[in-house]
């Protein structure tokens, strides 16, 4: 899973949920593009999820880009303890995602499938997503 | 290249409310300039432009207060999400001038067996004349194995085209498809699961 190998902060204010995509919001490096249209925290585990429900779907002649990273971790509290004390510890880390964002990205000859492991993909998603085509491309 | 004929009518307010109204009515703000000529800001047809601008680096033939020009589109701005045009910046060309433009590139065949094709470079930038800008550059795969690659300086170019990209440049990779139990190479990096303060 993706973590980061170090930090500066241990823990950090929970990240801004506002606002669209500023950059990234093309498909870049592949044919197929999986696009956020809502805001959503997207978590290592989620990122692993959709990468493997994408590569075993496609199998052998296919290549996946991932285009987000989890860098910000958010905090919980243990359960029943009282407000105070102090920050909870680091539980997940996450992608902040911002709506238009372009998160995987996926090489394949047969459009059929690969459309077919992007849905499974989007399916481990916590947000509505679409699936977005190279500009440019054959429509 | 297609050429296209288009009516611009000259801005008189500018900022993000007029802008706005603008789209509200159909139309495109836009810009014109080039050749050190003072910058023009006019307003474009919506339908025209969007069905116009489907053709990467068409040639617009605008008639701006009765004056015709000749433009390429030099920047389109879009909504991600909504996907709308809400700028165009376009570039002030002349007939028979050479211009430096990003032509896309397409394959075309299929590699042997299961190997992926993946197009590292998804355009090239060609020197051309303004009028006779191709649509795009074909790259035949057809046959081709594992390991082979084509660079820049291997592609037919249309006549009257010099090759601005590095001859060098890698535009298509033919490779092996990765497994579904191999983790792309991004995320074999930063397995390690140590998250330490400084």
């Amino acid at each position: 899973m993706l973590i980061p190998r170090r930090v500066k902060h241990r823990k950090q204010h929970r990240p801004t949920r506002s606002g669209a995509a500023k950059g990234g919001t093309t498909v870049a490096f592949g044919e197929w593009g999986i696009q956020a249209l809502e805001p959503a925290y997207v978590t290592n585990r989620q990122i692993e999820s959709a990468r493997i429900a994408i590569t075993r779907h496609v199998r052998r002649g296919g290549r996946v880009w991932i285009n987000i990273y989890p860098d910000r971790p958010l905090t919980k509290k243990p359960a029943e303890t009282r407000m105070g004390s102090g920050k909870g510890s680091p539980e997940w880390w996450v992608a902040n995602i911002k709506p238009g964002r372009v998160m995987f990205e996926l090489t394949f000859p047969n459009e059929k499938v690969a459309k077919e492991a992007l849905t499974r993909a989007i399916h481990k998603l916590p947000m509505k997503c679409r699936i977005v085509r190279r500009e440019g491309g054959e429509a | 290249m297609s050429e296209v004929k288009l009516t611009a009518e000259p801005r008189t307010e500018f900022g993000k409310g007029a802008a706005r109204r603008l789209r509200r009515a159909h139309k495109i703000p836009a810009v014109l300039y080039g050749h050190g000529a003072a910058p023009v800001h006019v307003s474009l047809d919506g339908h025209a432009t969007m069905l116009a601008l489907k053709n990467s680096n068409a040639l617009f033939t605008l008639d701006v207060s009765g004056k015709t020009q000749l433009a390429l589109p030099k920047d389109v701005q879009r909504d991600p999400l909504r996907g709308i045009i809400e700028h165009v910046d376009l570039l002030i060309v002349r007939k028979g001038e050479r211009v430096s433009v990003d032509i896309p590139v397409r394959v075309v065949g299929e590699p042997i067996g299961s190997a992926v094709v993946v197009g590292e470079l998804s355009t090239i930038t060609l020197e051309v004349e303004a009028t006779r800008i191709p649509a795009s550059v074909e790259v035949n795969i057809d046959g081709a194995d594992v390991g082979r690659q084509v660079h820049a300086s291997e592609i037919v170019l249309p006549d009257g085209a010099t090759l601005v990209t590095d001859p060098s440049a890698l535009v298509v990779n033919i490779t092996a498809g990765q497994s579904d139990t191999e983790a792309p190479a991004e995320v074999a990096e930063v397995e390690t699961p140590e998250a330490e303060e400084a």
